[in-house]
């Protein structure tokens, strides 16, 4: 990519120099090249969600009518709702509206889909971001501590208490929690959802339940895998042993060298998990009756609101593949060394 | 290659959560921890598939109403029975052997199919390796459990059904480790030399490549099981998976959950039986791939 020619104007001319740059920079080309290398897989991924949304035994228009619909009535429904074209024109027509920037209305409520996308999500990313934020907050420091004396006490207890946590299911641990805070202690909510503008707090209580169910596997997740790849960076790194030949503190070498070096593993496992994890959210939000982006589609998949499905569907997919890219990103960022799509040697 | 990270942390994020069995009686404690889960699996395939047959066990279903909510330890009750007067000890066995029966056959479908597809794509390499991999990474990009309760909601709700629902979960996930295992493996002499001696690339994969990573493929097969089980109940929970009134721990934490103020054990008797054994297969196979990696 060769930068502009000379006759423009000074500062017209360095912008385009600015720009060519940014172009042929590694890292734009990096980030362009695995945008458009998500494009078949989410492309994959809608398909897949309409294939499976026709093969479902019956439709909309029966769903929404009920049992005592005569076939004539549904008949005349599903055309209205557009059900009676062929699988892959209602493909297409759903593609170039996405295309176009619609997702099209649910076909039991009316509304449009972005605008239920745009009252659901923030609910579910709530609940996602403030499970991330106390499984961290806790995986983080424990491993250091377990990493600082392997076979301690501390350790000990941590790697038996974390296996315990990743074994357990999170519906199992949501009604084992509904029931010490709700039922026996009744401090907290057992269900129900108070939004972020009708009192901070009030909201916070709500999520503080659903958020542990989902945290608590994930912060022994983490933890265990945090522990152990410091334990490895620290027994066999020669950047530990120089840094201990300079004098540095045991807390200084895991702080300062292990801890920016094991991040990596974090990071990667963080990004793979999310997938994941938007799958427990439907089951957490289910139990919990919270208003969001899964409960909406469970209610979807048994209306067969097709394009409510395809609209959570491509957000999931979207975050999974964004949240990879960002890992890699990040990765840059933490290691100079990470070039961006550089040759394998 | 940029996607290498994510790729090969896949297995390598699994091997780390067990960390190193370091400690001064390391040896003696190994040797337990292999024993005493392998003891307790063991076991809980006893209860579930062989006490219903030889043993005192009654029936999970059509119990008599006038027995119903009966308290843990009646007589001829172990645990009590349920709202309806089915016996809670074997709505347990039957149930589990639903859960194992499933965790068993997608685990196998996950090592045959996913197996075959990661060895296939990494050994041969190229856009063939690369056009597997995309499709498969449809499937990890999808929702698994969206993907699942859509199936299980399609085909109806069945033991049959839900196998196949949660293969789609297990297959990509064997064919990422097969792939980064047969990737490790490919380059070394044997291969080669198989190569070298004209042996077809299906008896290269099938005699050579396969054996060589079957090892770890079971181990992860292992922790699959614990998480397969999960699933499953997520699955019977949501009222997509065993049908009523068949029992599976799931759809009995489900049942359960509506009188949690009331009689909490219906659901916390299904969940303990679900946590000892996700537990134990965890600590199995954990113990199982340290002792793997040690050699």
């Amino acid at each position: 990519m060769s930068s502009t020619s000379a006759p423009l104007s000074t500062p017209l001319a360095a912008r385009a120099g600015r720009l060519s740059r940014l172009a042929g920079s590694p890292m734009l080309r990096f980030v362009v090249r695995r945008l458009l290398a998500a494009i078949p897989v989410l492309f994959g991924v809608t398909l897949l969600t309409f294939v499976v949304m026709n093969s479902l035994p019956g439709d909309a228009a029966q769903e929404l009518l009920g049992a005592q619909a005569t076939p004539a009535e549904i008949h005349e429904l599903s055309i209205k709702l557009g059900l009676d074209k062929p699988f892959l024109t209602r493909y297409g027509e759903w593609l170039h509206g996405l295309v176009t920037g619609h997702l099209g209305h649910s076909l039991s409520s009316g509304q449009s889909v972005t605008s239920i996308l745009g009252s659901d999500l923030p609910i579910t990313f709530e609940l996602i971001l403030f499970a991330f934020v106390l499984s961290l907050l806790i995986a983080v420091p424990s491993a250091i501590l377990s990493a600082r004396r392997p076979g301690g006490i501390f350790d000990r207890f941590s790697m038996v208490f974390s296996m315990g946590g990743l074994s357990i299911a999170p519906y199992v641990l949501a009604l084992l929690l509904v029931w010490v805070f709700a039922v026996k202690l009744g401090i907290l909510p057992a269900i129900g959802w108070v939004p972020p503008d009708q009192g901070l707090g009030q909201n916070i209580r709500c999520l503080i339940l659903p958020a542990v169910s989902i945290a608590l596997p994930l912060m022994c997740f983490y933890a265990r895998l945090l522990r152990a790849d410091l334990l490895e960076q620290l027994q066999g790194q020669d950047y530990v042993v120089t840094a201990r030949a300079k004098g540095a503190g045991p807390w200084a070498v895991l702080m300062r060298h292990t801890l920016r070096n094991s991040a990596f593993g974090l990071i990667t496992v963080i990004a793979l998990n999310l997938g994941t994890l938007l799958g427990v959210t439907v089951i957490v939000e289910d139990i919990f009756g919270l208003p969001g982006i899964g409960h909406e589609l469970l209610s979807a998949i048994s209306n067969r609101d097709t394009p409510v499905v395809e609209g959570a569907v491509l957000v999931f997919a979207l975050v999974v593949v964004l949240a990879n890219l960002l890992a890699d990103l990040l990765y840059s960022a933490l290691d100079p060394r990470v070039r961006y799509g550089g040759s394998p040697n | 290659m940029a996607v290498a990270p994510t790729d090969v942390a896949v297995p390598g994020a699994l091997e780390a959560v067990t960390g190193p069995s370091v400690g001064p009686r390391g040896r003696w404690r190994s040797r337990l921890g292999l024993w005493i889960p392998a003891g307790l699996v063991a076991l809980i395939f006893f209860l579930c598939f062989v006490w219903p047959l030889i043993g005192p066990v009654g029936s999970p279903t059509g119990g008599n109403i006038l027995e119903a909510n009966l308290p843990i330890g009646s007589p001829g009750h172990v645990l009590g029975t349920d709202a309806v007067g089915n016996d809670e000890w074997a709505r347990l066995l039957y149930g589990g052997r639903a859960s194992l029966e499933i965790a068993l056959a997608v685990n196998a479908l996950g090592i045959v199919v996913g197996g075959l597809l990661g060895a296939v794509a990494a050994y041969l390499g190229g856009w063939r390796d690369a056009t597997i991999m995309r499709f498969l990474d449809v499937f990890i990009a999808f929702p698994a459990l969206v993907l699942a309760l859509a199936i299980a909601e399609g085909l109806g709700p069945s033991e049959v059904h839900v196998i196949w629902a949660l293969a789609f979960f297990s297959v990509p996930a064997f064919a990422r480790l097969a792939r980064a295992e047969t990737l490790r493996i490919r380059e070394l002499n044997f291969i080669t030399a198989a190569g070298l001696s004209g042996t077809g690339h299906l008896r290269t994969l099938l005699r050579h490549v396969m054996p060589n990573i079957v090892a770890p493929l079971m181990t992860f097969a292992l922790l699959g099981m614990g998480i397969i089980i999960v699933l499953e109940g997520a699955l019977s929970f949501l009222g997509l998976g065993i049908p009523p009134p068949a029992p599976s721990w799931g759809n009995m934490i489900s049942s359960g959950e509506s009188t949690l103020s009331v009689t909490p054990r219906y659901v916390f008797i299904p969940s303990i039986a679900l946590f000892i054994t996700v537990v134990s297969f965890n600590l199995l196979g954990d113990a199982l791939r340290s002792r793997w990696s040690q050699r």
